[in-house]
């Protein structure tokens, strides 16, 4: 526990003298908001049925950006093996790159959604959609970050960790647009969208939480 | 030895007693392609003489005796790459990794298959060769994933030990997400409001001679399945011993 709030503490304190890379990603998300109304006129036609799609896809494509970024700056100067060296166990360090990948994500997350309620006038900070927009990013956090240490030695790794990460993400996709759109008032149909995300956000934490020892082990 | 002589590479580890599945599977070379061959020749005639045409389809129906299988064998290759990708973990054997990497590519050429028969078929059926139905997007979000697997495999070297743990990580991830895939696309395309719901599963069971040709044709191709993951196999092993007596004799000129 101590381990994991080490490595928290580590990657945030990190992240806060590197502004760089998570002020990069919230930028990107934000002009990809702006792209996006521009490209399908948002603001002129009843923007309900595309805003989730939106959304979700911005949160999708920041969170790689993010995730991303953060491993190549470990594999760049060795802390991540370094981190592996001490004695602290595996699923601790995994906890605390999670931890501090979800409240990077988390913190664009929101900034967009206030951005998107700017810009749209349709309320989206609600309790409903910021429950949906947590269980979705602990699912989604999760497998980036395993995915991220196994796309980190590659050569081709910008390229190679969206093409890992964005098939297996197909059902947190269809999920989350779906959960948001219908607490949005969208005709979505019936089926229980927040419990599919909710059954993905525990398959992949616990999935990768398992996993993780085995891919960094020596 | 086998019966045809040819070599059995990994038949049997060095240190250990070869054990019943180890023997087995040396013999490989002299069952799977005879045995291959015969039921490829009576798919064949099955498929195109002996089964009846269907009455409204006609005879493109006949590419049932292809797609089907093909599908079958598809997530028979998945399994191995699942199976041998858990065994690469827990034992960090090298051969295991060559039986995913061969079992991955054979059954991404069966998932291909499956999609390319389908559409063919859909053509004259539906009218179209494409439909998002949610049977057809899963298979095709399961192409993206074995072949994005093997897309990632290519970067690394046959004899890369991480980059083989870090393979098998992805396909087990890869194949625990495909029950996930078929729940959320189901959901999507069927309680989704939609004009109009192409069901192309729901017909009336089949005749006894189809069924018959259909078992057949399964039997055929799943042994073809085999045969090619048993060859990409081995061709992956050599590969990985290539390399690594490229390794000594690059070691040994320098020192």
């Amino acid at each position: 526990m101590s381990a994991t709030l080490a490595v928290l503490r580590k990657d945030l304190r990190l992240a806060w003298r590197d502004r760089s890379g998570w002020l990069s990603a919230t930028a990107f998300a934000a002009i990809s908001v702006l792209i996006y109304s521009f490209a399908f006129d948002l603001a002129a036609q009843p923007v309900r049925p595309l805003l989730p799609g939106v959304l979700w896809t911005t949160f999708l494509f920041a969170g790689i950006f993010a995730g991303a970024h953060s491993f190549q700056r470990e594999a760049e100067q060795g802390t991540f093996d370094a981190m592996l060296l001490s004695p602290a166990p595996a699923t601790a360090i995994y906890l605390g790159k999670a931890l501090s990948h979800m409240l990077a994500l988390l913190v664009i997350e929101v900034a967009l959604l206030l951005l998107a309620t700017i810009l749209f006038s349709t309320a989206l900070l609600t309790p409903d959609l910021a429950l949906i927009v947590l269980v979705g990013t602990v699912g989604y956090v999760s497998l980036t970050t395993l995915l991220s240490t196994l796309g980190s030695r590659a050569r081709a790794r910008a390229v190679l960790l969206p093409a890992l990460a964005l098939p297996l993400l197909v059902p947190l996709l269809i999920a989350a647009v779906r959960a948001t759109g219908a607490s949005l008032g969208d005709p979505v149909g019936t089926a229980p969208w927040t419990l599919l995300l909710l059954v993905f956000g525990i398959w992949s934490s616990a999935g990768a939480a398992l996993l993780f020892p085995l891919v960094v082990e020596r | 030895m086998s019966a045809s002589g040819a070599p059995t590479a990994f038949a049997a580890p060095a240190p250990r007693r070869p054990g019943a599945l180890a023997r087995l599977y040396g013999r490989r070379w002299g069952v799977l392609p005879p045995l291959t061959a015969v039921g490829m020749f009576a798919m064949i005639a099955g498929a195109v003489i002996a089964a009846p045409r269907e009455i409204v389809e006609g005879e493109v129906q006949r590419l049932m005796y292809i797609h089907v299988p093909s599908a079958w064998s598809a997530y028979l290759s998945f399994t191995i790459v699942f199976v041998a990708s858990i065994v690469v973990l827990w034992r960090r054997d090298m051969r295991w990794d060559a039986v995913a990497r061969g079992a991955a590519a054979v059954g991404v050429l069966f998932t291909a298959l499956t999609l390319a028969t389908g559409a063919i078929w859909g053509r004259p059926i539906w009218g179209v060769y494409w439909t998002w139905d949610a049977r057809l997007t899963a298979t095709l979000v399961l192409l993206l994933i074995f072949s994005v697997y093997l897309l990632a495999r290519s970067v690394a070297g046959p004899n890369d030990e991480q980059g083989a743990r870090y393979a098998a990580v992805f396909a087990i991830i890869g194949f625990l997400d495909i029950p996930l895939i078929h729940m959320s696309v189901n959901w999507w395309r069927t309680l989704h409001p939609q004009p109009l719901i192409v069901r192309p599963l729901d017909r009336p069971a089949l005749p006894g001679e189809m069924l018959l040709v259909l078992v057949i044709s399964a039997l055929a191709i799943s042994l073809l399945a085999l045969w090619l993951i048993s060859l990409q196999a081995h061709a992956e092993r050599l590969g990985q011993r290539a390399q690594s007596l490229q390794a000594r004799i690059d070691r040994g000129e320098r020192g």
